[in-house]
Parts: structure tokens; C-alpha cells; sequence
């Protein structure tokens, strides 16, 4: 008796699970089957009312009916869910995000700030000292005599008679060697200003970094390995360079570094004047008469210095054709870099 | 400086190098080669041409249709010049020629719709002259087709040499010769002196007398008579022009050689013009007007020093000669003055005329006193064979104190210290005797060195090395593998700009670099300006005293370009100066770093997501704070507002510490925005970042999360328009049991129905404890008693 009503359950619960095409009409079978007042719940009821010896049988089908019914009950529920979500709650994935403002350093700190990174990691501390300078600092302890014809190598402002705006950041060198013994080891980077006219080579300022060692055994052969470890490391190291003598009131020996131009490959261009060359830098060693202006020993201690500007470098890697471009701050190219 | 490799080939030989090596050489041993001219080069395909014929351009009246015959054949060649003729010889560019001038390659092209076959050249496209006034016309005995290398004689080479202040003893021929001979290791050939003297003496003839011998060391005379002055010989001329001069009589022409063949200025006087043929050479007393050779009246500061005859002034000393004694057509007797100038009063003198000549510019940098004699011998020779002129016997030479050769002692192991690589003692001594420094040794550890006087240079050891080190190349000293480092705490004194520029940067900001220098207005919109003393413009005669100007025009440039949207910033110094008082210490001027903020535009542009948004001040106060934030300050800086309007701002507020102001911003004015052209609204806020990098920042600490629930609370009251919101948000604070932990604004406007200048201020109230939940009885307590408190003390009205 109850078997066959067991069955008939079970044959009216395949039929109404087929039919159910909304996650609704399951709800409506889940009520007429599977809630407290349901057809399978009542069932397990009627088991009280049955004999000790059908017990146990009659249960255990109950049981088989009960899981059968809710694991395919389940099982539909699960598949009616996800296609009406699916219908239902269409996402244009492809419509543009919430724009988020980025903003960036100017190039110029970014090209400074790889530069002192290199040099920081070989060692280097970083300085800083005023732009407004004395003609002492700028001039005088850097061995450059009053009435030298080495004062026209840079175009100066003058405030006055005494005070002048930094014509390289080689003062820096003399600040820090008056506060410091050796060993010293430091960049300097800063702002420097030049009488120059104002076109697309040239701009009455721009931003340099100094570099200064000096200890016991510092030499030559170790400022080229220096500076030749920062020139790859900052160009690539497949580079080539080569070191020029030159003059510099408070180097000696003075040197210029030049690479290889990479426009051209050394080939000869407009960029490199047809050398093939780029000079990069300045530099040489410390000329004892700066280490008198400091009270070093200059033969107790030896020491290097070396100059780079900042815009030039990054004129040359950006390839950047005019200068100006630093100073306009266009928003369409400072958004660039 | 112009040299020809011709004329350096008379000084020493250099027949097996290549332009190349010797260019390479000189630029890697100090003579920076910058620019290379190769005539064989680059007049490489111009060959002397005969016009056989000129007749008329159909179709242009200027133009002329000529014959040309280039020793093979005859061709057509349209010409424009007004001096063509059948029967000239020119130079000519066949078809394919790269024209010097202009660089550009000659095709075969029809002019006005006739053909022509190549170009008849003027001087100035062979970059011969300046002169376009017409073709360039040659000697008729040249024969066509014959390159014009050989038949004009390009066949030179020419460096443009780049001499460091610090060399001038290479700045001539028979200098730059000399550091040839120390790198390629071969003799120096200086030409002999040869003079033919006639009875009469020199000393006789004229005196010299120094009175300023601290300017004026020595001076050497040498006379010569009966001469004829007229154009130089063309070996001389050609000379010359060569290097870019331009001839002008046999004796200035001679006077110019020697300055170019070995480094000393000379200058030729007209004796007969010379006041009781006298030289005196003395500084001015005072200020006076003398007319040099080119005409012009020169105003002379007190202390020139001149070269004076019996009467008056007849030149500036290592300047420039007088018009008054200057060599003319007419001169029969010269004397040739050749002396050594104190080069720091030379360049006083040069500066203050704004004048360099070829002499100034040798003297300003030290020319060899030792060298007076030779020269003026030289040049005497050289204009009496030329001239026709006799030598007059003996030299006059004044000079009263000898200038010495230094003596330096070279210690080999020093090299070797300094270089980190050892040279052998024996190139050594070469590279130093081939520089004209004669050595002796002193021991097997050093030797003593005694330098030329023309090396005003070298005066130390560590000048020594340098010399060595360069003359033997620098690509020999080794690249050292690798440098140890000390393990001492290193310096980074630019950390904290770092660190801000990362902050302003992520929060959306672009970093700016304007000039520091602008014009004087700008500059005294914010502070006491240093002015230059020779600024290049009106529009850059300070410095800035803060970083608003150039903000400003920034945001103006950008207006221009069509950017309207701005969030810029920028790290900068400012200069102030602290007293209208003239500066004479360092405490007279304030130099501090800034940071700038600007806001422009729009903050959102209207999109799919977002309604569009100006920027406004509350932007640009959550910017600052933000910034504040990140740099855990916020705890050390006060607030203060001003709504009501300054020079600059229609309301700002400031961020202090300890009652001193490091930071002040708010809405620019439009009386300023118009000065900059600037017509949409601009928020700024400006830092001074050197007394902010002074503040220690609060250490960062934990504080453990709340355990237990929190009890939030809303109310909202009407309040009078002008009561502010700080002002409840501290009294809510005030009066509030410990365990109201924050006080949130959410929501705040203004309507008709709250009343006439009244507005509803809306509040979220937390309380919590860290250590138990709290009662609703406690906290609807202290709720209760806010409110009664905040009705009596605004007199406001609850709203809910």
C-alpha cells in the first residue's frame, strides 16, 4: 500500500521536476514535496502507523525516496539559477573604468633620480647646498683667480659685487669638504645658472649633479672605473666612451667623457656634430689648491670630482629636440613620462 | 682657433699621418679637434672652365646663356652673375658638385625653360670670401678642365681647435706643433732668425721707457726704415686667408703671422708719427677718450694701461693700436712693438671695452715674456724682405726684472699614485722634453723639472702629471674592476623632497620646473625680491620669491595649449631678501625649498559614471591633508581659516606650527588670475618644505581594533548661516563622555523651508569603549545631553 503510493510520489516528482522551467515553479514543488506539510515529509508520518516488521523496510525506502527527490530537486535548482542570472542581470564588461588621475615627477627628477640611484648604490651620500652662492664658494676655493679668463668658461649672474647665482654645483664639493674629513664620498645635485640666451640648445638654467671622493688612495684609473660602471649601467652596457683632456680650474688632470653616440652609432650626425662622440661629463682629479681652501692634505689625501647636467642627458635619451620643452610644463608632455 | 695643416707642416714633419690620426691625436691629448675643413674635400670636383661665348636669356633678362668649355667638351651653363664674358676663366661645378655654400649638389636642371649643365661659382659659394657681387674671375693663363685644388691652391686642411683657457701657449702654429712633437716623439723645427742690419742703431733711433713695469714686464722694440707698404706677397696673403683673416698690408700682414706662427702679439707703429719717438708705457690716472684703429671712440676706465709716445696716448696697451699711429700708405719708418702684459690687466682693459682682439686674447691668458726678442727680430726680417725696408741695428729691450723658468720637483711614485698605473721613467722624461721642459735628474726617485716661461700652467708637480698623463693618452689608464665602500651611515639630504614628490605625484599631481627667474612684478607678489645685477631681460631680473608666478604661467601656457584640467605641482627654491638693506652676508638672504600645488578646472569630467566637477576648495583642502597625512604631520600642524579676502586670495587658510605659518593657500583672486591671463578658477596651496622637513614626524604606532560594537548615533539641527562647522564639530567634542569617539559631518544644506540665512547641519556620532559593549541606557544619555547643549549654546533647533 504504502509502497505503491511511494511510487506514485516518485513518478509525479519526475514528471513536475521536468516540467519546471522557473526558479518559481521549483519553489511551488519544494512546497508541494519537500516542506513541513509536503508530500514526502507526510510520508515519514504514516511511518508511525506501520507494523514493527515493515518498519525498517518501508524507512529505508522512505529514506531513498527523500534523498532521490532533494538531490534532483538540487541539482535543477542549481541549473535554473545560473541561466536566470544569466538572462537576467546583463554586465556590458566592456564599458571604460572610473578614469583615475595618475600624475607623474618630471622627467628631468626622473633622470635624476636613476642617476643618484646608481651612484648611491656604489656608495655615494647626497648633498645639497644653496643656488644663491658667494664668488668664494662659486669661484675663488674652486682655484678660480680673480681676472681669470677661466671665469668667462661660464656665463654668471651676478646679485652683486660678492654673491652670484651657482654657475655649476662644484661650490657643494667645497661646503662639504669644510664640514666633513675624509673620507668623503658624495653626489651633489642642484640647480645651476648660466647668462646664456634662451633657444632650443641652451637655457639660463639647468640641473647638474657634482660627484666628489676623496680618501688616502683615491686614482685616476678608479675614477674611469667609476665612472664607466655608471655610464653602462645608465646607457647600456654595450657602450663605448673614451676620456679627453680638458681644463677645469679645480681638476688636474681634468677630463671629459664622451660616449658613443647612440643616434647614430658613432657613425657622424647632427646630434654628435659629426664626431661620433657625445660628451657626457667632466671630471679629474681634485686639484690640491681646492684641498688648501679646505685644510685636506693634499699629500695625505687624493681625490676625484666629476659633473654631469641633466637635461642633456635627457635631451640625448628621450631625444627630445628642444630644450624649452623642460620649462613650458605642457601638461601634453609632462603626461609622457 | 684656425690652424692650416700646411703651415703646421713647416714646424714639423707629419708627411706619414693620416688627417685622421693627427686629428684623433690632438682632441685625445688636450687640442679639442672641433671641426675639420678638407679643401681637397671639399673642392673636390671644381675645375677651371673657359667661356667661349655669352648670349642673352630668352626668356629673363638677368640671366645669360653661356658656352663653357671644361677641357673636354662644350656645354651649356645658364649664369645670372652681371660679370660674365666670353673669354674668362671660372671656376666651375660640373653636374654632381656639392656647392660649399649651402651644401647642395648641383643637377642638371632647365632654367627658365633653357638647359643648363653645371654652375660658374662666385666667391662666396666656394666659401673663398663674402663676396656675391659677381663670379669669380681667374687668371687667364690657367687652363680649362685643371681641378681648381691644384689651380687656386685648396688643397689644405684646416682645424678648428678648441684651446682650454688654461693652454695659451697653443695658440699658434709652432704651439700646437710642440704637443705634436711630444705625442708623435719627433723633432720641433723653429725657424731661424736671419737679419740683415743696417748702421743705424735702434737705440739711437727711438727709447722705450716702462713706467708700469707691474703691468707691463717687458717690452722689445725693433725698427725698420724705408719701408714701402703694399700688398703682401701671395704666399702670405694666402697665408692668412687661410685661417680666416683678411689681408691688409705687408706689414700688419707680418705682424698677424707671427701672432699666428708663434703666439706673440705684435703691433707696428708708424715711428714718424711717434712724438719724439718715444715709447712710454703707463696706466691712465683717470678716465679718458682715445680712438683706436677701427675708428671708434673707446672710453678708458681709470688704470688702462697705454702705450704713450712723448705727448699722448697712441694705443691700448694689448688691445688694440691708435688711429693716430697706425700704419698707412704713406709710413716710411716703423717700429714694431713686442712686449709682455700683465695678462690680468689685459683682461680688466679687454672687459671693460668689450673688446677682444687676437691679442687681448692671447695676453689675457699669458703669452712668453721670454719670447719678446725673438719675435719682433722675426717679424723685422720677414717685412724688410717684403717691403724693401732696412733692419735697424740692436733691439731696444726694456726689462727691468727677468721673469724666471719655475723649477718643480717631479717624484715618479706620485705619478703612479695619482694616475693608479705606472709609466716608465724614460717616457716620462720624453713626454716633458718634447714640451720644452728641460730635466735633470735627482735621484732614481725623482728628477727636477725647469718649465718654459711660455707654460704659465704649470707651476706644481701634480701639473707635471697632467701633462704626462695626457701626452700619453688617457685611454692607457686603467679601468679599476671594482672600489670598496666604507660601511659608515651614509647621507641623503635629498630624501624627504623624494618622498614628497612620490606622495604629490601618486595623488594625481604632475610635476612642473618653471624659472626661477622672473620679471620684478611677478616676483613682488609674494615677497621681497633679489634682483640681478645684469639680468638678460626685464622679464628675468629676480629671482622668485615664491613658486606662484611661475605656477601661474604655467597654467596660463596651458590655457593657451587647450589644457584646461590641471593638477600641478613643484619643488622649488624661493629667495627672499630679509632686509631692504644691500646684501652683504649670507644672512642678509633667505633661501628656502618650496612646494606648490595647483588645482584648475575640472576635478571629474561628466562621463557614463561620473557628473561633471570643478575643483573647489575643498578639493584642494583634502589634497593637503592627504599629503599631511602621508607624511605624519597631521597631528604636529594647526589650521587657521580666513574667509575674508587678502592681497592674492578671496579666502585662504594656513597650516602652522608652533604659531609659525609652513603652508598657505586657497582661492587666487581674479585681479591676480588677470594679470596672468587666466580666466577659470585656480586653487593653490604652497608649502615651505625646508621648515616641514624640520618637524619630527609622530612615530607610528599601534593601536589594536575595537573589540566590542560600536553605538552609532545621527542627529541633525537647524543652525544660524555663519556658525561653523568646526566650531560644533569642537563643542560636540567638548561636552561628549570619553566614549564619543568620533564626530562625522554627513550632510549639510541649506532651503526656503529652514528659514532665511539658516542652514542644517547633519552629524554621525560613534561611541564605543575598548574594553566592554556599551549600555544603550549610557550612551542615549550622553546623546541627550549633547543635544540639550548644543540648542542652548547655538541656538539652533533640532531636526531629528
Amino acid at each position: 500500500m504504502l509502497d505503491e503510493i511511494i511510487n506514485q510520489i516518485q513518478k509525479e516528482f519526475e514528471k513536475d521536476i521536468q516540467d519546471a522551467d522557473s526558479l518559481k515553479k521549483l519553489e511551488e514543488i519544494r512546497i508541494k514535496y519537500l516542506a513541513r506539510n509536503g508530500s514526502v515529509t507526510l510520508l515519514f508520518d504514516k511511518l508511525k502507523e506501520a507494523s514493527k516488521e515493515e518498519k525498517p523496510l518501508l524507512g529505508k525506502k522512505l529514506n531513498e525516496l527523500r534523498n532521490s527527490v532533494t538531490e534532483k530537486f538540487n541539482s535543477k535548482k542549481e541549473l535554473l539559477e545560473k541561466s536566470e542570472t544569466s538572462s537576467k542581470e546583463f554586465i556590458d564588461l566592456t564599458l571604460p573604468g572610473k578614469t583615475v588621475k595618475l600624475g607623474s615627477k618630471h622627467i628631468l627628477t626622473q633622470t635624476l633620480e636613476e642617476i643618484k640611484q646608481i651612484f648611491k648604490s656604489m656608495g655615494f651620500s647626497v648633498f645639497e647646498g644653496p643656488e644663491l652662492e658667494s664668488d668664494y664658494y662659486n669661484f675663488e676655493a674652486l682655484n678660480f683667480p680673480a681676472d681669470h679668463p677661466a671665469r668667462d668658461m661660464q656665463d654668471t649672474f651676478f646679485i652683486n659685487q660678492k654673491f652670484l647665482l651657482r654657475t655649476h654645483t662644484s661650490p657643494v664639493q667645497i661646503r662639504v669638504m669644510e664640514s666633513m674629513q675624509p673620507p668623503v664620498r658624495a653626489i651633489m645635485p642642484g640647480r645651476v645658472y648660466r647668462n646664456e640666451a634662451i633657444n632650443a640648445r641652451s637655457y639660463c638654467t639647468f640641473q647638474q649633479v657634482e660627484g666628489l671622493y676623496v680618501d688616502t688612495d683615491v686614482t685616476f684609473a678608479e675614477l674611469k672605473g667609476t665612472l664607466v660602471s655608471f655610464a653602462k649601467q645608465f646607457y647600456g652596457s654595450s657602450l663605448k666612451y673614451r676620456f679627453r683632456p680638458s681644463f677645469f680650474p679645480f681638476t688636474e688632470p681634468s677630463a671629459e667623457m664622451d660616449i658613443t653616440c647612440f643616434i647614430c652609432n658613432g657613425k657622424g650626425c647632427r646630434i654628435c656634430k659629426n664626431s661620433g662622440w657625445l660628451e657626457i661629463l667632466g671630471c679629474g682629479m681634485v686639484d690640491p689648491n681646492v684641498f688648501k681652501y679646505v685644510n685636506y692634505d693634499s699629500e695625505k689625501y687624493v681625490g676625484y670630482a666629476f659633473g654631469m647636467g641633466i637635461e642633456r642627458i635627457a635631451l640625448l635619451k628621450y631625444g627630445i629636440n628642444d630644450i624649452r620643452l623642460f620649462f613650458e610644463n605642457d601638461l601634453r608632455f609632462l603626461k609622457q613620462f | 682657433m684656425k690652424i692650416s695643416l700646411n703651415w703646421l707642416k713647416e714646424y714639423i714633419d707629419l708627411s706619414d699621418l693620416s688627417t685622421n690620426e693627427i686629428v684623433d691625436k690632438l682632441t685625445m691629448s688636450g687640442l679639442e679637434v672641433e671641426d675639420v675643413t678638407d679643401e681637397n674635400e671639399l673642392y673636390k670636383n671644381f675645375i677651371v672652365a673657359e667661356v667661349k661665348s655669352v648670349s642673352k636669356h630668352p626668356n629673363a633678362d638677368k640671366l645669360s646663356v653661356c658656352e663653357v668649355f671644361d677641357g673636354k667638351e662644350n656645354l651649356q651653363v645658364i649664369c645670372g652673375a652681371p660679370n660674365v664674358a666670353a673669354g674668362q676663366k671660372v671656376v666651375f661645378a660640373p653636374i654632381g658638385t656639392i656647392i660649399p655654400n649651402g651644401n647642395f649638389q648641383i643637377k642638371k636642371a632647365k632654367i627658365r625653360g633653357v638647359e643648363s649643365n653645371g654652375m660658374i661659382c662666385a666667391e662666396d659659394e666656394l666659401l673663398l670670401s663674402d663676396d656675391h657681387s659677381g663670379i669669380m674671375v681667374l687668371n687667364e693663363n690657367l687652363p680649362a678642365g685643371r681641378p681648381i685644388t691644384e689651380a687656386l691652391n685648396l688643397n689644405d686642411v684646416i682645424f678648428e681647435i678648441a684651446v682650454t683657457p688654461n693652454r695659451p701657449d697653443a695658440l699658434s702654429h709652432i704651439g700646437v706643433a710642440r704637443d705634436l712633437s711630444a705625442i708623435f716623439n719627433r723633432d720641433l723645427r723653429i725657424p731661424e732668425i736671419n737679419l740683415k742690419e743696417s748702421k743705424h742703431k735702434a737705440d739711437e733711433i727711438a727709447s722705450v721707457e716702462i713706467i708700469d713695469s707691474v703691468n707691463c714686464p717687458r717690452y722689445s722694440a725693433k725698427i725698420v726704415l724705408n719701408v714701402e707698404v703694399k700688398d703682401s706677397p701671395e704666399w702670405l696673403q694666402n697665408k692668412l686667408t687661410k685661417i680666416g683673416l683678411r689681408p691688409i698690408n705687408n706689414v700688419v700682414d707680418v705682424t698677424n703671422f707671427i701672432l699666428h706662427e708663434i703666439g706673440q702679439p705684435l703691433h707696428a707703429f708708424d715711428l714718424d708719427l711717434l712724438e719724439g719717438k718715444k715709447i712710454i708705457v703707463k696706466s691712465t690716472n683717470e678716465e679718458k677718450e682715445f680712438v683706436t684703429l677701427d675708428s671708434k671712440l673707446r672710453k678708458l676706465p681709470k688704470g688702462t694701461l697705454m702705450i704713450c709716445d712723448a705727448k699722448r696716448e697712441v694705443a691700448v696697451a694689448g688691445v688694440m693700436g691708435g688711429e693716430n699711429s697706425e700704419i698707412n700708405p704713406s709710413t716710411k719708418n716703423i717700429l714694431i712693438e713686442s712686449a709682455y702684459f700683465n695678462p690680468s690687466s689685459i683682461r680688466r682693459t679687454a672687459k671693460a671695452l668689450q673688446l677682444s682682439t687676437d691679442s687681448s686674447y692671447r695676453f689675457e691668458r699669458g703669452t712668453d715674456p721670454s719670447i719678446t726678442k725673438y719675435a719682433a727680430e722675426r717679424a723685422a726680417q720677414l717685412i724688410a724682405e717684403i717691403s724693401g725696408g732696412e733692419v735697424a741695428e740692436g733691439i731696444i729691450d726694456v726689462y727691468p726684472k727677468i721673469i724666471e723658468r719655475k723649477e718643480i720637483i717631479l717624484r715618479y711614485q706620485r705619478v703612479t699614485k695619482i694616475l693608479g698605473y705606472e709609466i716608465s721613467n724614460g717616457k716620462i722624461h720624453q713626454i716633458l722634453s718634447r714640451l720644452g721642459i728641460a730635466l735633470k735628474d735627482l735621484d732614481e726617485n725623482s728628477l727636477l723639472a725647469s718649465v718654459p716661461t711660455f707654460r704659465h700652467d704649470l707651476e706644481r708637480e701634480i701639473d707635471l702629471i697632467e701633462e704626462i698623463a695626457r701626452v700619453n693618452g688617457y685611454d692607457n689608464i686603467p679601468v679599476v674592476p671594482k672600489i670598496s665602500i666604507t660601511l659608515e651611515r651614509k647621507i641623503d639630504q635629498q630624501k624627504f623632497e623624494d618622498e614628497v614628490r612620490n606622495i604629490i605625484s601618486s595623488l594625481g599631481f604632475y610635476e612642473m620646473i618653471n624659472n626661477p627667474l622672473e620679471s620684478e612684478w611677478e616676483a613682488k607678489l609674494t615677497g621681497n625680491p633679489i634682483s640681478l645685477a645684469n639680468p638678460q631681460s626685464v622679464e628675468m631680473s629676480c629671482l622668485r620669491t615664491s613658486l606662484l608666478a611661475g605656477g601661474l604661467n604655467s597654467v596660463k601656457r596651458n590655457l593657451n595649449f587647450g589644457v584646461r584640467n590641471m593638477m600641478l605641482f613643484e619643488i622649488g627654491n624661493v629667495f627672499n631678501k630679509k632686509s631692504d638693506s644691500s646684501i652683504n652676508t649670507f644672512e642678509d638672504i633667505s633661501e628656502k625649498q618650496n612646494l606648490i600645488l595647483i588645482l584648475s578646472g575640472k576635478e571629474e569630467e561628466k562621463s557614463w559614471l561620473d557628473q561633471e566637477k570643478y575643483f573647489d576648495f575643498y578639493s584642494l583642502k583634502g589634497f593637503v591633508n592627504a599629503f599631511i597625512q602621508k607624511i605624519s604631520l597631521d597631528n604636529q600642524l594647526t589650521d587657521l581659516y580666513y574667509s575674508s579676502e587678502n592681497e592674492l586670495y578671496n579666502y585662504h587658510w594656513t597650516k602652522n606650527f608652533n604659531n609659525v605659518v609652513v603652508g598657505i593657500g586657497g582661492k587666487v583672486k581674479k585681479e591676480v588670475l588677470n594679470k596672468f591671463d587666466i580666466n577659470q578658477d585656480v586653487f593653490v596651496f604652497e608649502f615651505n618644505l625646508t621648515a616641514l622637513k624640520q618637524i619630527t614626524p609622530e612615530a607610528k604606532k599601534y593601536f589594536e581594533p575595537p573589540k566590542y560594537p560600536k553605538v552609532i548615533r545621527d542627529f541633525a539641527f537647524i543652525f544660524d548661516k555663519y556658525v561653523q562647522y568646526l566650531d560644533v564639530k569642537n563643542f560636540i567634542l567638548k561636552k561628549a563622555s570619553k566614549l564619543l569617539k568620533s564626530v562625522e559631518l554627513f550632510d549639510i544644506f541649506e532651503s526656503e523651508s529652514l528659514g532665511r540665512d539658516k542652514k542644517s547641519m547633519a552629524f554621525t556620532l560613534e561611541y564605543y569603549d575598548e574594553s566592554r559593549t556599551l549600555t544603550e541606557d549610557e550612551v542615549e544619555k550622553d546623546f541627550n545631553y549633547l543635544i540639550s547643549e548644543i540648542l542652548k549654546e547655538f541656538n539652533a533647533k533640532l531636526r531629528g
